[in-house]
């Protein structure tokens, strides 16, 4: 089946049946190149088109997907017969064109989705491994391309194309485990050679390790530790939906002094990044937002559906994951706050990364999770690696009480953020 | 042209039906259909590996023209990969006691709203309950005549209950999938348990951490036995050096009397009738009275490290096939509860879980129990909240000083290389001794 056109056709006829119709189409081509054994052991291609349709008839919202574009018929009778039993809700409409859009930096037009390109690139991360005596034990390289389309029964008919480029190692030195990943919408971003080389470093440093006694401690978690910790309880509890059902701690909070003086969380849509986008979801057109600024709570993150019913704006904060009912996201979320330069002054305990940070309490933010690569710092040097401890803590009282924020902005996902020190910590040893 | 040693094909066509209810308003309640096929081929080295939306894998045209692209694909690679052979067959799936598909969509989201609505006792602030639903039609042939069709089903939902009490929310959560039918009647006991553990919750103290005599629940030593044992067995890890476990074969890494199975012929959630390289499913015991004997294999996995069971090949629809778990569990031992419970005499009950993660090259694992109790003489007293569990794969099974007689199974999803399959635990209750406890009360 010819898939020109067939979106007009699902307009078409999805206008005959409902009030308003939308349909989504991603279609994506991706390669990765994986590592065994140390060396190149497999090369995947993918191809994928999916389609997603929401109507929507007397506040009523149905939906449903398809991977088949032959099937466009039994879906669109799918997303009404789902509409037919959700709850009424107050509906002011699907979004209109836009015509002052901003654009987005969300794709590189140089970037080939080639197999061969990610072999190469396979080849520096080993290369970069190689710096150190270690073992490799995992990793690879992914470069995808996707476009996709929103368009609705107002007249929205918004396109983009997303890239990715993505490469992750990990080694191991005898028990001692080290990874490490970059990912971007932009090739020129990503070294490698460099992810290589600091995985393995990573492995290599770790080996041995003092016991650390129970106690107090102060603690710097490297962006990759702190983005796992806030990106499982911070990011939900600014969720409208969230706030307004009752599942969050920052619920009625608004206007307070809820966290450190300097921190600001904002999403910036409009940057470069993985999570880059001009319109939202719903077709909504994504604006700069601050979540929080100077610690104050300035306001929290809603999609169309969640604003028409308890009567907010639409923040342009509806996200898609693949052929999935959209939901309320952040786009390209970043944490800022007082940097200071001597991050590692005194001493303290670095944290790489954690384990187990999904099985946090969202609702509370209290967790106790296992660290990975910790080291103890000395007036801003990295000593002697620890052995396995745990840190546990409560994610909404760790960011009332910031030490500093370092000066290593990284990407992970679709956060931005820099180590953050926090003082006093509680670690239990074994 | 580059030859192909060895070619398979995998596709799934599917229905995913999605309910999602949130205090009392019906979100979402949809179909949604998909169509997906991986084909794998091995060149002279390694794998080249296509994915792709509706192919046709009975036109012979097609096929030659997906693995032909799928061998060019293979060229770059360089890693040598052979394929032990293992024995085919296919298990009968098990009979369904109700259809799901013969229910319609307005039952199935009267029935969930049932066990949501009665989770909204006093004090709980909000209701979330989401049934899922999978009807799966896999059909796998490959270069060497194999072929095998048959259809899962899998029906199940979780509930969530949060209470709120002057700023403090606390949350109760139950689950229930199967494979066996439609998974939605008779089940409101669950909703109204999500809500009581919930307000429970808001009086429990936080845990201390630190050292400590652990008794851990069906549930939980379930999990345990996934992250601490499941995970490290896996062959794939053990080929790349990723597992504290490879090289360990028949020495004793538990207490004797310790057996520790993975069993994909169970009727339970993580039930396949036949692995997804079309290789026969069995019974694998990992541990057998504290000593390993087995490792969990795929082909590939089987005939680099041996010492092991094929058979345990997954692959989530539209990925392609690695080394999983399935049904996971430590048998009975002889021990009850009540005698459990009083050698533990002063220690931490540990109760459910909220799930976990394991570091299977550096020996490390973490998983974080629902609630727990106090034990104090041999009683359980004060609730406990946001407690979890840490130790090493290498000396935790040295540790469990008693096996109870009391083994349940519970399902979950598990996550491995960005796919997610369908999986159960299970054991009886457990005495730890020394197990390292997190928790952050003073």
């Amino acid at each position: 089946m010819n898939r020109e056109g067939l979106i007009e056709k699902v307009l078409q006829e999805g206008e005959r049946r409902a009030d308003e119709v939308e349909a989504f189409c991603i279609r994506g081509r991706s390669v990765s190149a994986g590592i065994k054994k140390g060396i190149l052991g497999t090369a995947e291609e993918s191809e994928s088109w999916s389609m997603t349709i929401r109507t929507i008839k007397d506040g009523r919202i149905g939906f449903s997907s398809t991977g088949d574009p032959d099937r466009w018929m039994e879906c669109l009778d799918a997303a009404l017969a789902s509409g037919r039993i959700a709850t009424a809700q107050e509906w002011g409409g699907l979004p209109v064109p836009d015509t002052a859009m901003f654009s987005a930096p969300s794709a590189d037009l140089d970037l080939a989705v080639d197999i061969g390109n990610a072999a190469g690139m396979v080849e520096d991360l080993l290369a970069g491994a190689a710096e150190h005596p270690v073992d490799i034990i995992g990793g690879g390289v992914d470069l995808g391309r996707s476009h996709r389309e929103l368009a609705n029964t107002n007249g929205v008919a918004y396109s983009m194309e997303r890239t990715i480029a993505a490469a992750s190692l990990e080694a191991i030195r005898e028990q001692s485990t080290g990874y490490e990943f970059d990912a971007s919408p932009f090739l020129a971003d990503i070294d490698p050679r460099a992810v290589g080389e600091a995985a393995a470093s990573l492995a290599y440093r770790s080996l041995g390790g003092d016991r650390v006694d129970t106690g107090r401690y102060d603690v710097i978690l490297s962006p990759i530790a702190a983005a796992s910790l806030i990106g499982n309880i911070l990011i939900p509890a600014l969720s409208g939906r969230n706030v307004k059902a009752g599942r969050s701690f920052l619920a009625d909070k608004l206007g307070d002094q809820v966290f450190d003086e300097t921190l600001r969380v904002y999403d910036d849509p409009h940057s470069p990044g993985r999570g880059s986008t001009a319109w939202d979801g719903d077709g909504v057109p994504t604006e700069n937002l601050v979540f929080v600024d100077q610690g104050v709570l300035e306001r929290f993150a809603y999609d169309l559906r969640t604003g028409y019913r308890y009567g907010e704006e639409s923040t342009g904060s509806a996200v898609r994951e693949g052929a999935g009912e959209p939901g309320i996201g952040v786009h390209n979320l970043v944490i800022d706050g007082l940097r200071r330069s001597d991050m590692g002054y005194g001493r303290a305990i670095s944290v790489h990364s954690v384990v187990g940070a999904h099985t946090a309490n969202p609702f509370s933010g209290d967790f106790s999770v296992e660290i990975s690569n910790p080291f103890w710092i000395e007036d801003g040097e990295a000593t002697r690696p620890l052995r396995t401890a745990m840190l546990a803590g409560n994610v909404f009282e760790m960011l009332r009480e910031i030490e500093g924020f370092g000066m290593d902005d990284r990407r992970i996902g679709r956060l931005t953020l820099p180590s953050i020190r926090l003082n006093n910590q509680q670690i239990i040893g074994k | 042209m580059t030859e192909t040693r060895y070619y398979d094909i995998r596709c799934v066509q599917g229905e995913a039906t999605l309910i999602d209810i949130d205090n009392g308003v019906i979100e979402s309640a949809g179909t949604s259909y998909f169509d997906r096929t991986v084909v794998r081929a091995l060149g002279p080295k390694g794998w080249g590996i296509l994915t792709r939306d509706h192919v046709d894998i009975d036109s012979r045209r097609e096929v030659d023209a997906l693995v032909e692209a799928a061998t060019r694909l293979a060229v770059v690679t360089h890693d040598q990969i052979d394929l032990a052979d293992a024995p085919r067959a296919l298990l009968p799936v098990p009979p369904l006691a109700e259809d799901p598909r013969e229910i319609d969509l307005e039952e199935k989201t009267r029935l969930l709203a049932g066990i949501e609505s009665v989770a909204r006792i006093p004090e709980v602030a909000n209701t979330r309950a989401r049934y899922t639903e999978g009807i799966d039609s896999v059909r796998f042939l490959d270069s060497g005549g194999n072929e095998f069709s048959y259809e899962a089903v899998r029906s199940g939902f979780s509930v969530l209950a949060i209470a709120s009490r002057n700023g403090v929310m606390q949350m109760g959560s139950e689950r229930d999938h199967i494979t066996t039918g439609f998974n939605l009647r008779g089940k409101q006991d669950l909703g109204q348990k999500a809500g009581e553990v919930a307000v429970s919750l808001l009086d429990a103290k936080l845990a201390k951490g630190g050292a400590m005599r652990a008794v851990l629940d069906p549930e939980l030593a379930g999990v345990f036995t996934h992250e601490a044992v499941g995970h490290a067995s896996e062959g794939d890890l053990v080929r790349e050096g990723a597992s504290v476990l490879a090289g360990k074969i028949g020495e004793q890494i538990g207490r004797s009397g310790l057996v520790i199975v993975d069993d994909p012929s169970l009727h339970e959630f993580g039930f396949i009738p036949v692995d997804a390289e079309g290789v026969a499913v069995r019974r694998t015991e990992i541990i057998r009275d504290g000593i390993l004997t087995s490792f969990l294999h795929n082909r590939e996995t089987l005939a680099a490290v041996g010492d092991g069971v094929p058979g345990h090949a997954r692959a989530e629809h539209g990925a392609p096939p690695i080394v999983r778990m399935s049904n996971t569990f430590i048998e009975n031992g002889d021990a009850t509860y009540d005698e459990i419970m009083a050698e533990c005499r002063d220690g931490i009950l540990l109760i459910g879980s909220r799930g976990g993660q394991v570091d299977p090259g550096r020996g490390v694992f973490q998983f974080n129990a629902e609630y727990g109790y106090l034990i104090e003489g041999g009683e359980a007293t004060g609730m406990v909240r946001d407690v979890s569990l840490s130790g090493e794969i290498l000396s935790t099974l040295h540790d469990i000083t008693l096996i109870g007689d009391d083994r349940r199974m519970s399902p979950g999803y598990c996550g491995k290389g960005g796919q997610t399959v369908p999986v159960s635990d299970g054991a009886p209750h457990l005495l730890l001794d020394g197990a390292m406890i997190g928790g952050r009360g003073e």
